[in-house]
């Protein structure tokens, strides 16, 4: 019966070339374990969040009047709407920290060097994407703990000279958080945000089929050519077929990341949803502490710390164009090794460290 | 092939652009919007505030606007014109009697100047001994003797005590009292602390919280008779009320264990696959080499 099935679907679409294909002939490298597989997770994860998206959005309201109700309600009354609203509230953080640990792989193995460096710009265009529908997701729930951490985020732009008021005021649609925002942000959340990071998401992932699996330099140090000057593809001819080892990797990861999830789910259902998240929004009540999420703690300090705002702004915002850009700044000529670059090791070492501490500063400060 | 890339990004920021600069520009929708009370952030914005925090005013009377940010008034969103009147957004009509300033009560006016609120307090103190005493001499417990004025704070069992009753008669009837209100407190009591521990938890109390409102401020209203029988007699009708509000919550927290062990049942599914899958995994490796 089975083997008919597959059989009937393999006359119409050849879905024995297409597994052979792109699966078995698509050959990873020696090198690829477990951590290059994380790009996959947040596409899975990514994914998730979709999908829990997509059933939420069958019961919320956009509305400041019944944001929060329906949230309550999804959260309460609605047939295991508490799973659905718990994993795209915790989802939402794991995203976030699978692409950091995705993005600190890819550094620390220089992959993003010539011929990857638009895989590394589209990569962290989905990042700084994702952060943004962070930002405004948090909102939609029209709590207190959503309402003055955007109260805040839209504020800090403000700092910025000449444009600043313009993007604080575009963000919030007029002087303060109110229901334009609420509109407003519904919509990049749930459209134009997504649209836009499934865009790149396309580009990333054709771009890592057609250039193939970036080699370990500590692997297989002889197989990339430094800098190439035509379009190659490295075949990994002694590497894995894709499917099934690389696949079975992958499908590990997965199951760790769901693990985690769950992990979370059970033990700390709140972990993300502190106190005030159970409170309608007031504008009137201003909670004792407001601050942002744990991947916005390190910006959020620094911008505290320095006593120019301006400069404070401006230090988020040139790093963030550095990281953007970063296959661009780095040596040509050097290789991809990074134990043989104690400079950039030690460059990446400090931001990871400079990181971390603000993040903790920001946390108890 | 770029060109064909960059076009429609192009044509698409542009559109979502427009969009959103139009709609700052739709006035009707922004005005409505804006004017709903969720809207614009007001803070402290109150003349009286303002003016009894500066340093015209002598300490006595700023003194009197700290007692209140610490009162549960202040907790509860109850200003200083909502007992006192006047206008509060305009510092030069505040204390304005055409716009409804009260000023401070003399002594005899209070439970008419707190019963604005506490309509049905009000009413029973009144037919207390308490207040019949206070109405016939003008002395007496009024309502600031038990509560206080500005640094007014959540009313509990704790306010009838020895050294405050003893001040005019005996304590054995207070005593009483209060032991009549022992169970009916007790119950309120963990059902406010339940509540709290469940809205912390995400669970919707809103109900459970009207209720527990209801049956707090009704039992509160009947201690103010001042009556212990009334008490004891009303006592059973609002152990039976609370009762079935603690059936509610006890649901909830079955509830939040379903959700717990539901979310254990997957984490450990997940756990076996992980191991599976691994091991399935280091098996092809083998293969493989």
């Amino acid at each position: 019966m089975w083997k008919k099935f597959i059989h009937w679907i393999d006359v119409r679409i050849g879905l024995e070339e297409l597994v052979n294909k792109h699966l078995r002939q698509f050959k990873t490298p020696k090198g690829a374990t477990f951590w290059s597989t994380l790009g996959f997770v947040a596409l899975i994860a990514f994914i998730v969040q979709a999908v829990t998206g997509i059933m939420l959005l069958l019961y919320y309201i956009p509305h400041p009047e019944h944001a929060f109700k329906s949230v309550q309600t999804i959260t309460n009354e609605i047939p295991y709407g508490w799973l659905f609203r718990l994993i795209h509230n915790v989802g939402g953080n794991i995203i976030v920290a699978v692409i950091i640990i995705h993005m600190v792989h890819v550094f620390l193995r220089v992959s993003y060097k010539k011929p990857r460096e638009i895989t590394w710009v589209s990569g962290t265009l989905m990042f700084l994407l994702v952060l943004l529908s962070c930002i405004t997701g948090q909102l939609l729930p029209w709590h207190q703990t959503g309402f003055w951490q955007t109260t805040v985020t839209s504020t800090i732009p403000s700092f910025l000279p000449v444009i600043g008021e313009g993007i604080s005021s575009y963000m919030r649609g007029g002087e303060s958080v109110t229901g334009i925002t609420l509109s407003r942000f519904f919509s990049f959340h749930v459209v134009i945000l997504p649209v836009f990071i499934v865009g790149l998401m396309l580009i990333h992932v054709l771009l890592i089929r057609r250039q193939g699996l970036s080699t370990s330099p500590a692997i297989e140090p002889e197989t990339e050519v430094a800098s190439p000057e035509e379009f190659r593809r490295e075949p990994h001819l002694d590497g894995q077929p894709c499917f099934p080892h690389f696949s079975l990797k992958r499908s590990f990861m997965v199951m760790v990341y769901f693990t985690v999830l769950f992990f979370i789910l059970t033990f700390f259902p709140n972990l993300f949803l502190p106190p005030d998240a159970n409170i309608q929004a007031d504008p009137l009540t201003t909670p004792e502490s407001i601050r942002p999420a744990w991947y916005f703690l390190a910006p959020y300090q620094i911008i505290k710390t320095i006593p120019n705002d301006v400069l404070g702004i401006s230090l988020v915002v040139i790093f963030s164009i550095v990281l953007l850009l970063w296959p661009f700044f780095d040596a040509k000529d050097a290789g991809r090794n990074i134990r043989k670059r104690p400079m950039l090791l030690s460059l990446g070492l400090i931001v990871l460290a400079l990181w971390v501490i603000f993040t903790i500063w920001g946390m108890y400060s | 092939m770029m060109r064909y890339l960059i076009i429609p990004a192009v044509v698409l920021v542009t559109v979502v652009s427009t969009g959103l600069s139009l709609a700052s520009y739709r006035e009707t929708f922004e005005k409505e919007f804006m004017l709903s009370p969720w809207a614009i952030a007001k803070g402290e914005i109150s003349a009286c505030i303002q003016c009894h925090t500066s340093d015209s005013m002598d300490s006595r009377m700023q003194q009197l606007v700290q007692e209140w940010r610490g009162s549960w008034h202040a907790k509860n969103n109850v200003s200083c014109h909502d007992c006192h009147g006047g206008a509060v957004e305009d510092a030069s009509m505040s204390m304005s009697h055409q716009r409804g300033f009260k000023g401070s009560p003399e002594s005899k006016e209070i439970p008419e100047f707190c019963g604005t609120c506490h309509i049905a307090i009000k009413d029973n103190y009144l037919d207390s001994g308490h207040g019949k005493t206070f109405l016939d001499t003008g002395e007496g417990p009024s309502c600031v003797t038990c509560h206080g004025s500005h640094d007014i704070q959540q009313a509990s069992m704790d306010i009838i005590g020895e050294q405050l009753c003893s001040q005019c008669h005996s304590y054995e009837r207070a005593k009483e009292m209060k032991q009549a209100l022992f169970l009916v407190e007790s119950k309120l009591n963990t059902i406010s602390q339940n509540l709290k521990r469940l809205k912390v938890l995400g669970i919707a109390t809103e109900r459970q919280e009207k209720a527990y409102f209801r049956n707090h401020a009704g039992f509160r209203t009947l201690f103010h008779s001042i009556d212990v029988d009334a008490v004891r007699a009303k006592s059973s009708d609002y152990t039976q009320s609370l009762e079935a509000i603690e059936g509610e919550i006890s649901e909830s927290f079955k509830q939040l264990a379903f959700r717990r062990n539901f979310s254990a049942y997957l984490f450990l599914v997940f756990i076996g696959l992980s191991i599976v899958v691994f091991l399935l995994s280091k098996s092809y490796g083998q293969k493989n080499s």
